[in-house]
């Protein structure tokens, strides 16, 4: 009976010992806990500093994608207003976020540095549709662009040449 | 044997017949040596330098002549002092060949790292990325790394276009010449060469408009970069992402095999798929640009019904169920005579099968035809099936000893792939020879041309039947050969003085291709549009010329009619025909033919018309006339056409690429092709429409059982009925079944099924993985290679000729000029609409006059001239060129705004030509 007793204030003096110590637990969501710096979370399409697309709409990211969670319909820039540096741009750049695994594979396999997974991991929905995040969702704004542009995508117009039809 | 080498690559033999290059022995035991400018289809140039390798033959004594022996007793090699390419060797006996050492690694890394200094390395938004050569032996044998500055390469401007159809990225190009080299040897159409030298080296367009060739995409398929690439591909998707769907062109009687690339439902890119005895690796650029038409956003979507004179949208079950009441009260009323069927020559086979039945056996109506009734039908072609060729011919195969005479037919319009297998047959030694009334491409590759004289067909066809029926030899010829007392008297006069003076052909000319004829191993009869519009005794000479060569029926021998329309064969196969039934047999009755119908229709005593795949109102108006005097039209389609906005109901059908079924192509090779596509709408198959029409009404038989009740038991006439419901039940699950039905009641198609369509097994020649290095592009036919159904010759039995007669066309003073309809590959057929690349290309509305003609009436580029026939008159601008005979004005077929059928008459017609005012 009095062991019975006495482990029942042993079981208390450990709540008595972190009554007066800080808490642990995180108030999500009123207070958001840091990510780590390679943590991997939402993807983010960046664009170059002079605010062009860094993505040329390649599907290489989709090709390396083990979840088939990228959807990407290249399209051709217009030479007067380009969008992304090149010819090809991505006209429609879907990921579907309930597939996809978070394995940033389509980072290594993006030739440009556009697709980036970063901290955003706030991700659920109330249907699967608006799980597929399209291309105004992950573009980043035109002032948040960072590098110069790679002399292999800037080559539009670069050295002109007698035109290929010549009369004979 | 002495036709064969026997030689050693990298320690294993390999014998092979003489004259291989070093790539191609290799190739058969499977060794890849890597190539860029080689292509097996084509002469080999030795332009990239990818294939190099050490050559060795062995050491002959000068002296004595004698190989040269080691101790070992074997002969001594002697290494080339260099190192040699290995696709432009030939191979000798004893030749020692080493394609993997350093020496050989060395070479190739260099090569390509010399190719890759002018290669933009753009891959990610190459559209050849994936499946390009460049990038697989880069990968393979290539260097690694880049030693040359990215700035230090030659840049040129990015993408120009080379023709409305071909861009050319002058970076990514490496010069292999193999467009060049396509152009010049296989398609016929030198239009692409070199331009400047060095660094500035290019390939360009010589011709006006760029690009000036039907087979252009092709070149884009055999470019090993992603130097060439296509207009209508530009950036649609990466390759690896497609789904090719195996399909058989819809376009024109060649059948070409092909691929729909799918991606998310819809066509990204037409490919070929090999198909040796069809059309090898390549197809026309209609084929391969004109696929617009499927996802065209003015596809008829839902039926519409005429309600208070406008078509509205309607159910299906509510459109059916009116046309299945409409039909069975005409019936009732009028007997099935007064309801008559159209069926197009594009619909499959199975659609025919569905369509002839619905109306023989449903309706009790005899009357159908597959043509649209209008002044520009030709005659029924019975020939191409009775003499057609012999089944397990292969184009491909023939060459020495071969004679094909192509006979009023333009094959570059009509069926341009056969241009280039007849080509091919020239080139692999074959006799070629063209009889026409102009020129046409072909005669560039002719070794024996003629011209006739329109109107003049016959009469160098009894000069041409003359030697050949004086020289079957006088023993049994009357048992061998029916007919043959009947051409006696045609042929009495016939000689070829006479055919000089009357046809303007040349003597001599006709003298030597007597003698091909005569002395020909094989002999291939292709004949178009011209001979068939020439009347059938023109295309009866045709036959005639091959039963008296004692060709008929014999191997890799046979006519071949170029009857427009993808399934025009199977439609007159599956008895699509007022005068035969399936299988050509005879009908005890014959119904109307397609003009006889509007004839009848005018009258009144045409009550409904069907019309499934065919245009007749957009051909000639007037007959728009016609049709409102019909109670019931009824209009299968997949666009809203001039006859369907006449129509009472219209029926939205699925596309070729939406649905299953087969085409038998003029060779009469039936072949199958697949659904490539989700329907976007409730469109059905043609044969779903008419099961579903035919099981709301009784057949005609079950009808007539039922009527019998008085004269026999209730018993027996239950028993009748019954029988006669099931036999004319209508059960198919999908045009497989109805392919079985046809054959099991059309004894040509007796061996035809699915299954036996799609056997491909190891024809196609190429084996695994050789894609990968030759072209990138495998052009694989996993979809079978379709099989030919036997021509009637084959059977055995008496062979008979056909009734021929020499006519004589006399042109009336007033009209001296002769009009001819010329077809033209791309025209105003609605299978172009939504093709818009190709809108340049088409054929405008013109009428062609020979220059001399053109001075003589002081006429000039762009004036307008009224040409007057008979029947009516026709307004066109004028076109100067020296493709139209003296004599002859040439206007395009089915082209907008050139109302031919207000002129034509039947064979040639003549006109007068004046200049318009005003």
């Amino acid at each position: 009976m009095l062991k019975g007793t006495m482990a029942y204030f042993k079981g208390l003096k450990t709540t008595a010992k972190y009554l007066f110590k800080k808490p642990v637990t995180i108030q999500y969501p009123d207070v958001k806990r840091p990510v780590r710096e390679r943590f991997r979370g939402r993807h983010e399409l960046k664009r170059f500093a002079n605010g062009l697309e860094r993505c040329i709409g390649c599907s290489l990211c989709a090709a390396a994608c083990p979840a088939d969670a990228i959807y990407v319909v290249p399209g051709q820039n217009d030479p007067a207003k380009p969008l992304s540096p090149g010819e090809r741009h991505a006209a429609v750049y879907e990921i579907n976020m309930l597939r996809c695994i978070f394995c940033g594979y389509c980072e290594d396999a993006c030739p440009t540095n556009a697709i980036v997974l970063e901290h955003q991991y706030e991700l659920s929905f109330y249907d699967r549709r608006s799980s597929i995040y399209t291309k105004d969702m992950l573009l980043v704004q035109p002032e948040d662009g960072y590098g110069e542009v790679p002399p292999v995508l800037e080559q539009t117009g670069r050295q002109l040449n007698p035109p290929a039809q010549i009369d004979l | 044997m002495p036709d064969e080498v026997t030689l050693t690559i990298d320690g294993q033999s390999v014998t092979v017949p003489k004259g291989t290059v070093v790539v191609e022995a290799a190739r058969k035991i499977e060794n890849l040596i890597p190539v860029f400018c080689y292509h097996p289809k084509m002469a080999p140039v030795g332009m990239c330098r990818m294939c190099l390798v050490k050559v060795g033959t062995p050491k002959v004594d000068r002296g004595t002549g004698k190989v040269e022996l080691d101790t070992d007793g074997k002969p001594v090699i002697q290494m080339m002092p260099r190192l040699q390419t290995a696709c432009t060797t030939p191979v000798s006996e004893g030749m020692v060949v080493v394609t993997k050492d350093a020496e050989v690694e060395h070479a190739q890394k260099g090569v390509l790292e010399a190719l890759l200094t002018s290669h933009p390395l753009d891959c990610p938004v190459c559209d050849k990325g994936g499946e390009c050569p460049l990038q697989n032996l880069t990968m393979g044998w290539g260097p690694g790394q880049s030693r040359f500055d990215y700035s230090d390469k030659v840049h040129f401007q990015k993408p120009i276009p080379l023709g409305d159809l071909i861009y050319l990225d002058r970076e990514r190009c490496i010069l292999c010449a193999r467009c060049v080299r396509f152009q010049d040897e296989i398609a016929g159409d030198p239009v692409l060469g070199f331009d400047n030298r060095g660094r500035s080296w290019m390939i360009i367009s010589k011709s006006d408009p760029a690009f000036d060739s039907k087979f252009s995409g092709n070149t884009t398929d055999i470019c090993p970069v992603g130097a060439l690439t296509s207009a209508d591909f530009r950036f649609k998707a990466r390759v690896w992402e497609l789904q090719p769907v195996p399909t058989v062109c819809n376009h024109c009687p060649v059948g070409c095999n092909m691929t729909f690339d799918m991606r998310a439902n819809e066509i990204m890119r037409v490919m070929p798929r090999e198909n040796d005895a069809v059309n090898e690796i390549w197809i026309c650029d209609r084929g391969r640009f004109a696929h617009h038409f499927v996802a065209s956003p003015e596809r008829l979507t839902t039926p519409l019904v005429r309600k208070n004179g406008k078509l509205q949208e309607a159910s299906w079950e509510e459109a059916l169920d009116l046309v299945a009441r409409q039909l069975d009260g005409i019936r009732e009323s009028a007997g099935g005579k007064a309801v008559g069927g159209l069926a197009g020559p594009s619909l499959a086979n199975e659609d025919l099968f569905a369509f002839q039945r619905f109306f023989r056996e449903t309706l009790g109506s005899p009357n159908i035809d597959c043509r649209p009734g209008t002044a520009l039908d030709l005659p029924l072609d019975d020939f191409g099936a009775e003499y057609g060729l012999t089944s397990g011919t292969d184009l491909m195969q023939l060459g020495k000893g071969t004679v094909v005479l192509v006979f009023g037919a333009d094959p570059e319009e009509e069926a341009p792939v056969h241009l280039l297998r007849i080509r091919n047959i020239a080139k692999r030694g074959g006799t070629l020879i063209t009889i026409n009334g102009r020129a046409t491409k072909l005669d560039r590759f002719a070794e024996h041309t003629l011209h006739y004289r329109y109107g003049a067909e016959t009469e160098v066809l009894a000069a041409m039947l003359k030697p050949l029926y004086d020289a079957v030899p006088p023993e049994g010829k009357r048992a061998a050969l029916r007919g043959f007392g009947d051409l006696r008297g045609v042929l009495a006069n016939a000689s070829a003085e006479r055919a000089v003076a009357n046809a303007g052909v040349d003597g001599p000319t006709l003298e030597k291709i007597n003698q091909a004829l005569a002395s020909a191993t094989n002999l291939v009869i292709f004949y178009g549009q011209e001979a068939l519009r020439a009347g059938t005794s023109v295309t009866a000479g045709l036959a005639n010329i091959l039963t008296l060569a004692r060709k008929a029926g014999a191997p890799n021998s046979g006519l071949v009619a170029l009857v427009p329309g993808a399934n025009a064969r199977g439609a007159l196969d599956m008895g699509v025909r007022p005068d035969r039934g399936p299988g050509y047999s005879a009908l005890k009755q014959p119904g109307m033919a397609a003009h006889e119908m509007f004839d009848a229709a005018r009258q009144g005593r045409m009550k409904a018309l069907y019309i499934a795949g065919l245009d007749p109102v957009q051909a000639d108006p007037t007959l728009a006339e016609a049709l409102k005097k019909v109670d019931l039209v009824v209009v299968q389609e997949l666009f809203l056409t001039a006859t369907a906005q006449l129509a009472d109901v219209v029926f939205p059908v699925l596309s070729v690429a939406e649905r299953e079924g087969t085409f038998t192509n003029a060779e009469r090779r039936v072949q199958r092709f697949r659904q490539a596509r989700r329907p976007v709408a409730p469109q059905r198959p043609d044969w779903q429409i008419l099961q579903s029409l035919a099981r709301q009404l009784s057949a005609e038989a079950v009808i007539a059982a039922s009527a019998n009740v008085s004269d026999k038991s209730r018993r027996q006439a239950r028993r009748a009925e019954e029988q006669a419901r099931k036999r004319t039940d209508w059960s198919y699950a999908s045009p497989a079944e109805i392919l079985m039905d046809i054959a099991a009641s059309v004894p040509l198609y007796k061996h035809i099924s699915y299954a036996s369509l799609e056997s491909a097994l190891g024809v196609w020649g190429r084996k695994p993985n050789e894609a990968y290095y030759f072209d990138g592009t495998s052009y694989e036919n996993t979809g079978g290679l379709g099989k030919q159904v036997p021509a009637g010759a084959e059977n055995g039995g008496t062979l008979s000729l056909q009734p021929f007669n020499v006519r004589t066309f006399s042109q009336p003073a007033e009209r001296p000029w002769k009009l001819i309809a010329t077809p033209f590959l791309y025209d105003d057929s609605t299978l172009l609409n939504g093709s818009a690349l190709l809108n340049n290309r088409k054929a405008r509305p013109v009428a062609a006059l020979n220059p001399a003609d053109a001075d003589s009436l002081g006429l000039k580029d762009g004036d307008v001239i009224s040409i007057a026939s008979g029947r009516g008159e026709l307004r066109l601008s004028v076109q100067r060129t020296r493709l139209a005979p003296q004599g002859v004005v040439l206007v395009p077929l089915h082209v907008q705004g050139v109302p031919l059928v207000t002129v034509v008459e039947a064979g040639v017609t003549a006109v007068a030509i004046r200049r318009a005012e005003g």
